[in-house]
């Protein structure tokens, strides 16, 4: 009995000295009053209507050691260009940090403001979780952005937030296994037909398997970004027009499963499976000569490829003059519902997407980000290498054709609808014909059902 | 009676077979330390090797430049502590009265009690932090750590199977003496079991330290987080640092491995019936 | 007069337990129940909706049977199979010989090592051409599947790295088995036992009340399978071709991805009545094979 007194006793000693079972008043404003008494006197916090700082939440999954650093320096920033907002940050895990979103806006107590997906905000502003921020917004800001992220952002005519970086799906390939092949590494593929044929010459195959695939679609990229290619525009419409049943589709999955033919199924999943495990980089190793991947993947090559020698273009297109559309995907700075003081959130997230703040951002990390200026200027930024310019440039230039997805509120869970269906294509389980046809009628049916 | 050559060949075919799976077992372990050990550089270049090709311990010492994880190391201890010691002696208390007690509706209020585990997490796991932030208690470790005092249905259950097995006739004759049921719980069940306590305070120790969700949904404040909120700054949206990833998982796992290891000769003493002779 | 004294007794022992039951647990409990008839959204709105979510999902919802089928196949093939798999571990565990307590650690390592990081590892091993689990085949000439990219051996690897982890219930058995009295053993092997049939005659027999513990709260817990697909199917939504969909997981994809709290929470208490229904006819079979030494 003694020794589990004695434990006891221990433990209770450690929660003296310790935070988690301080009670402090919720909206979280007393904890950045300690880390920041050092300077200040006693009076100097007590309620004073004039000069009384507010303190606002910040959330972000920025954690790593390459991106906090960063948002630190923009908040530091923010912080010491007035004297009546305090920003005060706090790293959240990846993916979970909604999660916890959700739950502190039901509760009333949300954060200030908070990074979140871009492709989701019509949804989450139509439930009611953010806060419009039409009123703030002025017109140089609204024009700052790339024109599709600004419409993302918009839900029955308010904005409900600003954008901050976006990302594009570019095609990289490795000008050494170019000329290897004995393919010119200045002109890569610019068609689906010279994409095949690229891959022909690429392809090492030695007693019926291949050492080396030249290119494979689904690598890097979902069928989706090849459907959207090949369509101009997303499968389904804002308004709930489902474009699957389609001759371009039916091409895009015949094309594909052409592909997948030639170089078997066992060649694909080996490869395939890298790269979802992240476990190795076959691209990184040799063993496929092109691929789809979003462009940031430039950061991987430039901090792990060891001297790889790679090339960037834009996404092939169907055939000439069908256009090189591409996918991509962003977050916004929002202000959740029930956060204390919009006005102050919005000068926050303001400050995060102006032209500075971008910058430094696009400069340190690589992002395209929604400032569109910011990445014009990136795009010639001295603190990148010559290759760093190149991407970035074709980043900048691929915004042109690149399409975002908002989820289309009449069928916001279209993915878990047609995405097995579409796998079950591609293994051949069921044919494109009839997989087509199911996918259509089947997400025709949630548009019905939701309106 | 055994002759002494069937029984070599039992040793040594128990001895393999025991081998033989712990390689199974321990080969993940293995995996995590050889990429724990490994650059990034290497990891992408993808080709195959158990042992790295460029030994990095350095990954050990970087992690901790990343994230303050002695902080975290301190915060998930205090927690973890509480926790498993509310967990032993509340769910045993709650247990004998359910394994030794024969009162009125215990047989419903024992489905109550299993039926609280039938319900997924996720689907009471706004409403329970809405009554935390009513409380004014997010951002405490009060609601990690408060819930544990009031049991939890998977230990009740557990100890109650264990109470069982001690004898009725035990209880019956000591309550004739004018013992109470406290005294009772605490002179003789509560020692009779001790290692189901044991095991549940393993186990309790094991899933507090593992906890993710609880840390994530009530702390605000970084300097309250836990290890395993820590361990996630090494995964973000578009790639993952993997060595460090499973170099501050190896650290988080060790305190349990070390904890296991010497805390089973309290509870585990194995019995011969497989037909070694007494080694001691 | 003593039976009434029994009874305050019963109650104050599980007071703790009521006291969380109804502060902690009782209201999110019939929130959702109110819930699952709303058109709930977590967030801005509430009305009242009938059945319309239990017609959905009955009626309409092929994903919902696709998420049911795969919970129940998972179900069915991993409880019995960690079962048995933990108390074969827990009785070569439950040896004297030395070095036992580094055995016992190393099985038990697998318990240990939970949560995403494990996941992510297991990713890795089960990768059709890297991964250690294939290269280990192929020593042997067998060209392993693609386990986790195949929609048939999808969830047959799932149900292998829960047997992976059938170690941490040996804890269990091991404490259990402390309770067998050592001379009935040494009785045995006098009127000449074989192995086999101390196993099936004492072992077997006094460890019942923990098997059937582990049978009731693994199906409990198996039903409820999340983490595991959420992280291990390439899109965190049950691909390939839906094969890790399960039931819990597809409950999280209309609650946290398209706000449909509501549909969830019906979802939830259809797993809820379709788990009671079973831990209460385990229960009722319970009288016939477990055998509690104390009654």
């Amino acid at each position: 009995m003694k020794k589990y007194l004695f434990l006891i006793l221990a433990a209770v000693l450690v929660l003296s000295a310790c935070g988690g079972f301080q009670i402090g008043d919720s909206e979280g404003s007393n904890a950045s009053e300690e880390d920041s008494a050092s300077g200040e006197t006693e009076g100097s916090d007590a309620e004073g209507s004039n000069g009384e700082k507010v303190t606002l939440d910040f959330w972000s999954f920025w954690g790593s050691e390459q991106r906090r650093p960063v948002i630190d320096k923009i908040i530091e920033d923010f912080n010491s260009s007035q004297d009546e907002i305090e920003v005060q940050h706090t790293y959240v895990p990846w993916g979970d940090i909604w999660t916890k979103n959700l739950a502190a806006i039901a509760a009333g107590d949300p954060p200030d403001v908070i990074i979140n997906d871009i492709n989701t905000v019509k949804l989450r502003a139509q439930e009611g979780q953010m806060e419009p921020i039409t009123e703030f917004v002025d017109s140089d800001v609204e024009n700052r952005f790339y024109d599709q992220m600004t419409e993302a952002t918009m839900y029955e005519d308010e904005m409900y937030a600003l954008p901050f970086n976006t990302d594009t799906q570019i095609l990289f390939y490795n000008k050494d296994l170019f000329e290897e092949a004995g393919l010119d590494p200045e002109d890569p593929p610019s068609t689906w037909a010279e994409l095949e044929e690229y891959a022909a010459q690429l392809d090492v195959e030695e007693g019926g398997s291949y050492e080396r695939i030249g290119f494979y679609p689904l690598i890097g990229a979902g069928s989706d970004v090849w459907m959207m290619n090949a369509l101009g525009e997303n499968y389904i419409s804002p308004e709930g027009d489902v474009k699957i049943d389609t001759e371009p589709v039916h091409d895009t999955f015949n094309w594909i499963l052409e592909q997948k033919n030639k170089y078997g199924e066992n060649t694909i999943t080996s490869i395939n499976s890298q790269f979802e495990n992240a476990q190795q980089d076959p691209f990184m190793a040799g063993n496929i000569g092109m691929m789809v991947q979003n462009a940031n993947y430039y950061v991987q090559l430039r901090d792990f490829g060891q001297d790889i020698n790679f090339g960037v273009a834009p996404l092939p297109e169907k055939e000439e003059g069908n256009g090189h559309t591409s996918w991509g995907g962003g977050f916004v700075a929002e202000i959740p519902k029930g956060a204390k003081d919009p006005e102050a959130s919005y000068k926050f997230i303001e400050f995060l997407t102006n032209h500075d703040s971008q910058l430094y951002w696009a400069e340190n990390n690589f992002d395209l980000v929604a400032h569109q200026e910011a990445g014009n200027s990136a795009a010639e930024s001295e603190e990148f290498s010559e290759a760093g310019r190149e991407v970035y440039s074709l980043m900048v230039e691929n915004m042109d054709n690149t399409l975002l997805t908002p989820q289309p509120l009449v069928a916001p869970d279209f993915a878990s609808t047609v995405n097995p269906t579409f796998e079950s294509i591609i293994s051949e389980s069921t044919t494109v014909e009839a997989g087509l046809e199911k996918a259509q009628s089947d997400l025709e049916r949630i548009v019905e059902n939701n309106r | 009676m055994y002759n002494s050559n069937r029984m070599k060949f039992w040793r040594a075919f128990n001895l393999v077979l025991l081998i033989v799976g712990s390689l199974f077992m321990i080969a993940p372990l293995f995996w995590m330390i050889s990429i724990a050990l490994k650059s990034m550089e290497e990891i992408y270049r993808g080709e195959f090797t158990f042992i790295p090709q460029d030994i990095q311990f350095s990954n050990f010492v970087e992690i901790f430049e990343i994230a303050p994880f002695f902080t975290y190391f301190i915060n998930t201890s205090v927690i973890t502590v509480l926790v498993v010691l509310a967990n032993v002696f509340v769910n045993a208390f709650i247990a004998y009265g359910f394994a030794k007690i024969n009162f009125k509706g215990r047989e419903v209020l024992f489905i109550f009690v299993l039926s609280t585990m039938m319900l997924p997490g996720f689907i009471t796991l706004i409403p329970q932090y809405v009554i935390f932030a009513e409380l004014g208690l997010v951002n405490t470790y009060y609601p990690l750590v408060l819930p544990s005092f009031f049991g939890s249905a998977f230990n009740i259950f557990l100890l109650r199977q264990f109470f069982k097995g001690v004898p009725s006739s035990m209880i019956e004759a000591a309550r004739m003496e004018g013992a109470n049921h406290f005294q009772i719980f605490f002179k003789i069940a509560l020692p009779m079991i001790k290692p189901a306590l044991f095991t549940v305070a393993i186990f309790s120790f094991n899933g507090v330290w593992n906890d993710f969700l609880g840390p994530l949904l009530y702390l605000n404040d970084e300097s309250l987080y836990t290890l395993q909120l820590g361990l996630q700054v090494f995964k973000e949206q578009s790639s993952t640092q993997w060595n460090y990833l499973m170099a501050g998982s190896l650290l988080v796992l060790m305190p349990v491995i070390i904890l296991f290891f010497f805390f089973q000769k309290y509870f585990i003493q194995g019995s011969n019936i497989l037909g070694q002779t007494d080694e001691k | 007069m003593y039976k009434k004294k029994e009874n305050l007794y019963g109650y104050i022992f599980i007071l703790p337990w009521i006291i969380g039951f109804l502060g902690l647990t009782l209201g999110p409990l019939l929130f959702s129940l109110v819930g699952s008839f709303t058109n709930y959204n977590v967030t801005s709105q509430m009305d009242f909706v009938g059945f319309a979510n239990y017609k959905e999902m009955f009626m309409y919802d092929d994903l919902f049977w696709t998420s049911l089928y795969n919970t129940l196949y998972f179900v069915a093939f991993s409880v019995p199979l960690t079962t048995i798999a933990a108390i074969l571990i827990s009785t070569l565990m439950n040896q004297d010989i030395p070095g036992m307590r580094i055995f016992r650690t190393i099985y038990y390592l697998p318990a240990i090592l939970s949560g995403v990081g494990v996941y992510l590892l297991w990713m890795q091993l089960l990768d059709p051409s890297t991964g250690l689990i294939n290269q280990f085949l192929a020593l042997f000439g067998i060209d392993g599947p693609n386990w986790l990219f195949d929609a048939e051996w999808a969830k047959p690897s799932l149900i292998m790295m829960k047997l992976w982890s059938a170690g941490g219930s040996m804890l269990l058995y091991l404490a259990a088995m402390q309770g067998v009295s050592k001379t009935l053993y040494e009785a045995a092997i006098m009127d000449g036992a074989t192995r086999v049939q101390m196993f099936f005659r004492i072992t077997l027999p006094m460890v019942t009340p923990i098997i059937f513990f582990d049978i009731v709260t693994s199906t409990i817990g198996s039903f409820q399978i999340f983490q595991e697909a959420y992280v291990m199917s390439a899109d965190n939504a049950g691909a390939p071709e839906n094969s890790l969909l399960f039931y819990n997981l597809y409950m999280w994809i209309k609650a946290f991805n398209v706000f449909d709290m509501g549909y969830a929470m019906a979802m939830s208490w259809i797993l809820f009545i379709i788990v009671l229904i079973l831990t209460i006819i385990n229960f009722k079979f319970a009288r016939r094979w477990v055998h509690y030494e104390g009654d």
